[in-house]
């Protein structure tokens, strides 16, 4: 199995690196290549470089230059280029399935054995070739350098606790081999926030004590005011922070500007790997311009025509300013789908402090009553102008585990059925008003506390109020601040937590089923049991329910099964168990996002999803394919 | 008449024996005016003050009518109606189709070129509105009688918004009338305390100096240099979660006028110290006026207009800083209906450009203000007669 997956990912990227066709040097390019300072295009671009195709994506071949303004929201917004850019070493198609991008291709043996083949003559960003050193610099120098790397090399390199054999084949290649299978690896890569598992060796080693004299080290720490080395080589070393302009990239922009408040300008890179059919090297569009805006200014900033390309920031409310906008401001307004699987989601708190309230909470028969009496329709009629899917926290319908029925477990509302099963849990008596009693005689009052950041939330609560209000349930509205909340939930004192479903709407045999499983405490389900996981059981306490403890169960069988088929069947088992116990109740998914796209952009998706991993907002929808129209 | 003829009058007058002096009798009008009882004077002054007057009736209007503010509701301010959200302002057709008022049935779809509902009005199927009539859900009068008796009756199998609908379709007009409730009351709690408070310890420390100011001001300093919002933070912590959003909010303008009295007391404990010199005052206390007549007859109405002024001045930063602690958790929040809410939910370009009519408590806000002020200015200068 593991073969075949790895001779269909060598097979698609030796298929598209078959011959290198000639193309014309970017125009903003040629006066640098004629003044000599920049090598003509046939030299810097890999001599197996990644041939694209737009057309067979529907897209079309562009032309080169332009500059596209975006806007952020702070100003350390500007990691999201790299988020963007999405040069990943392995990367997600617009399936989701995983694909070469930066290698030419990976070989798995078993699971556990991974050989990366780089892409012979690829250079960073300035011009330095970019080899299996850059690799064995980040393994030996940085993950396992005990300054740099405290706690170790991070998760996803141990398989089974242990680190895995790093060899240097060649200049191209390298091996990673655990004696485990360790299905987290080409995820990892693939991610949002990628972990760069090579580094820039040739720039980096000068701030590297291992590399440099304690007497050159010494006036550079004085100089940017800090304490050590290490200190000074993580100020350096920012491939995701993005904001070095000195440190050598791969990403198909390159940042130009140091960290600041108002503007970032990025370049084209012209060492970036990839062609189009036609031999013009890829970005198309030449600059970037980030500017920095407070979130509120985004949808009038969008009307009047000072973004190309806008969706953060944006939100369905924002949808009906920027269609009005849209004459003026040059763009046209296209409403892609959220990519979580729930876009509002009720967390009933299993380790709640309260003993009685919790005895509750984790009574599926209640959690089945507070999704059945819960009225989607209303929410997403009354929110969403009813563009949304009324459905539970499942996989979404891009998601191959996407299973109809699981969708819409609990989901329809059912009063009658509701209450019969509040009745069977014994909630019996009721108050004057109603509300029903707790067997301790207090009232069914449950505290919803949200991050209040969103005023859909606040909507949505106000609309389960009244719903559950026909099942004598009493529903209180908090909105907190969202650090007072995570922290309210992670000492248990956070009753029913409000926020998004799963990170991940459209999981596969290969996402970790981190969101599903007790093994975090940030998910509002079970903070206790998360902290336990996390520290190993320092702290927080071990799951006590069945169904939960076969979910971690599960995620460790997960962790170490080298097959696809079989990490897939781990899969479909937990998303039923998630459907079947509702431990987090979901009501609308498939949100509409809107997206302002210029007139003048070409090759954006008209309909697309809008996800953070996998995806990485635009990332998987290939920003780098993105050109301006004459 | 039976008094005996004065042999000066030859032809038989009265004339007092007390004699006439036609410069008095000039002055006896003003005489009149200035014996007068003070409420009186202040009364004839405060009345030539034709804006003030007309502000003071219509704040006395309001409030008088707040228990009945259901009343004046066609809706009960939570009622959505998820057919009908975003609708535009709709009116009452008089005189038409043979009837005395109607309003006709709208029918809404979403635009899909504008992502806003389109509102479409059924002419054809006119229907007539009641006034003073009996529909929807019962509401309480003055805390006791049920009923369900409202000015404007919507049409039945239609809808009638007069100011159109918010984003979850619940009516505007009703959510103003009955937001009001809350937004002309809960908030003056916390001015009420603070000018209490500020007054009675502002008073003792002026009047009787020595210790009395000493531990007066020192408290003054203590208060002021608490930081603020560690202390919301804390109480945010420390109110219970079950609380409604009334009654939380309600601890809070409580609490907040616990806190914020200084500023009133050193401006009165000045006052005090300035007046207790004044000669009126030793008089009365040489007569053997005890404190409390010196303080309430002689000294508190020199500075009556300074409270008023600073009073009225306190609440418009009230009424618009109801949802002001609401990211702690402390402000009004949802379900209550409140001014200050309704104009936090219009906060932002979709509300200003595609539907104006969510804007609709700025008006109320905006009359009330400035009745407070003319209000507050007319007494200020009648409160000081002799002026």
């Amino acid at each position: 199995m593991m073969m075949t997956f790895a001779r269909r990912l060598a097979a698609a990227a030796v298929a598209l690196a078959l011959a290198l066709p000639a193309g014309a040097e970017a125009p903003v390019l040629q006066p640098e290549v004629a003044a000599g300072r920049l090598p003509p295009m046939a030299e810097r671009l890999p001599s197996e470089a990644l041939v694209v195709d737009p057309a067979a994506r529907g897209r079309v071949a562009g032309r080169q230059g332009g500059t596209l303004r975006m806007i952020f929201g702070r100003a350390r917004d500007i990691r999201l280029m790299v988020v963007y850019g999405y040069a990943r070493l392995v990367g997600y198609d617009a399936d989701y399935r995983l694909q070469p991008d930066i290698l030419r291709a990976v070989e798995v043996e078993d699971g556990r054995v991974f050989t990366l083949h780089l892409r012979a003559g690829h250079r960073w960003s300035d011009g330095h070739p970019f080899t299996a050193e850059d690799f064995r610099y980040w393994w030996e120098d940085v993950a396992n350098d005990p300054d740099l790397s405290p706690s170790g090399p991070p998760d996803f390199m141990l398989a089974g606790g242990k680190p895995p054999v790093f060899t240097i084949l060649s200049d191209t290649a390298v091996r990673f081999a655990w004696d485990a299978p360790n299905p987290r690896f080409l995820p990892a890569l693939a991610q949002a926030r990628d972990p760069f598992i090579y580094r820039p060796a040739h720039y980096l080693r000068a701030f590297h004590a291992r590399y440099a004299d304690a007497a050159a080290l010494a006036p550079l720490i004085a100089a940017e005011k800090v304490r050590n080395w290490a200190q000074l080589h993580n100020k350096f070393d920012e491939m995701y922070n993005f904001d070095n302009p000195a440190l050598p990239t791969l990403q198909p922009w390159v940042n130009t500007t140091p960290s600041n408040n108002q503007r970032y300008l990025l370049v084209r890179n012209p060492f970036y790997h990839r062609v189009d059919l036609r031999g013009t090297q890829l970005p198309y569009i030449d600059r970037i311009e980030i500017s920095i805006a407070a979130g509120g200014l985004v949808a009038s900033k969008v009307t009047l025509g000072e973004t190309d390309l806008q969706v953060r920031g944006l939100s369905f409310a924002d949808a009906p300013v920027l269609k009005r906008g849209e004459a003026t401001g040059g763009y046209v307004t296209r409403l892609w789908r959220s990519g979580v699987a729930s876009e509002i989601a009720l967390y009933p708190n299993l380790n709640y402090v309260d003993p009685g309230f919790r005895a509750l909470f984790r009574d599926v028969r209640f959690r089945r009553a507070l999704s059945l009496a819960a009225d989607r329709r209303a929410v997403n009629k009354s929110i969403y102008f009813g563009m949304a899917e009324e459905r539970a926290n499942a996989a979404l319908p891009a998601s191959p585990f996407f299973d109809p029925a699981a969708a819409t477990a609990f989901a329809a509302q059912d009063l009658a059925q509701a209450n019969a099963l509040l009745d069977e849990i014994g909630l019996t008596q009721r108050a004057a008003d109603g509300v029903r009693l707790l067997p301790d005689g207090r009232r069914l009052e449950i505290v919803i506390e949200g991050a209040g950041e969103r005023p859909e939330e606040a909507d949505a609560v106000e609309l389960l109020t009244e719903a559950w209000r026909e099942a004598g349930i009493r529903v209180i509205w908090r909105p907190l601040d969202r650090d007072i909340l995570r922290n309210a939930a992670y000492r248990g004192e956070a009753m029913m937590p409000v926020w998004y479903g799963w990170d991940n709407g459209i999981p596969t045999a290969d996402t970790p089923p981190d969101g599903l499983a007790p093994v975090d405490q940030a998910n509002f389900s079970w903070p206790m049991w998360g902290q336990h996981f996390q520290t190993g059981g320092a702290a927080g306490e071990a799951p006590d329910l069945p169904a939960a403890q076969e979910l971690l169960d599960l995620y460790r069988q997960w962790n170490a099964t080298a097959d696809a088929r079989g990490r897939a069947e781990i899969w479909r088992r937990m998303l039923a168990i998630h459907a079947d116990q509702v431990f987090a109740i979901g009501l609308v998914s498939g949100v509409p996002q809107p997206v302002a796209v210029s007139r003048r952009l070409m090759n954006v998706p008209a309909e697309a999803v809008y996800a953070w991993d996998p995806g990485a907002h635009m990332g998987v929808h290939r920003m780098d394919e993105f050109f301006f129209a004459e | 008449m039976t008094a005996a003829p004065d042999p000066r009058d030859r032809d038989g007058h009265y004339i007092s024996p007390e004699g006439y002096d036609a410069a008095e009798a000039l002055q006896e009008l003003d005489r009149r005016d200035l014996d007068a009882p003070t409420r009186r004077l202040v009364w004839r002054r405060f009345r030539r003050n034709r804006l003030a007057l007309a502000s003071g009736a219509l704040l006395a209007f309001l409030y008088l009518a707040l228990p009945f503010a259901g009343f004046f509701a066609p809706y009960d301010p939570a009622q959505r109606n998820a057919d009908a959200i975003f609708k535009p302002p709709q009116a009452i057709h008089f005189l038409t189709a043979g009837r005395f008022a109607v309003t006709y049935p709208m029918v809404s779809e979403l635009d899909l070129e504008t992502f806003t509902p389109r509102f479409a009005a059924d002419t054809g199927d006119p229907r007539p509105v009641r006034f003073v009539a009996r529909c929807g859900p019962d509401w309480t009068a003055a805390f006791v009688v049920r009923t369900n008796l409202r000015l404007i009756c919507p049409p039945e199998g239609a809808d009638l918004n007069l100011l159109g609908t918010d984003r979850l379709g619940r009516d505007v007009l009703s959510r103003l009338v009955i937001g009001a409730q809350l937004s002309l009351t809960v908030g003056l709690i916390g001015v009420a305390i603070s000018f209490a408070i500020g007054m009675v310890l502002g008073g003792l420390a002026g009047y009787f100096g020595g210790l009395a100011d000493a531990a007066v001001s020192r408290a003054i300093e203590i208060v002021r240099s608490l930081p603020e919002l560690p202390i919301w933070l804390a109480l945010s912590a420390a109110i219970p979660p079950a609380w409604g959003p009334v009654s939380v909010f309600l601890m809070i303008s409580v609490i907040l006028g616990l806190l914020d009295w200084p500023g009133l007391a050193r401006a009165v404990r000045s006052k005090f110290l300035a007046l207790r010199e004044e000669e009126y005052v030793r008089a009365a206390e040489l007569m053997g006026a005890s404190t409390g007549r010196i303080i309430g007859r002689h000294m508190m109405p020199n500075f009556t207009s300074h409270l008023v002024a600073s009073a009225t001045l306190s609440i418009p930063s009230m009424i618009l800083g109801e949802t002001a602690l609401s990211l702690l958790g402390l402000g009004l929040r949802p379900p209550a209906v409140s001014w200050g809410l309704m104009l936090n939910d219009a906060l932002d370009l979709t509300a200003v450009e595609i539907y104006p009519w969510l804007l609709a408590p700025m008006l109320p806000v905006f009359v009330v203000v400035l009745a407070f002020s003319f209000l507050g200015d007319g007494l200020r200068d009648a409160l000081d007669p002799y002026s």
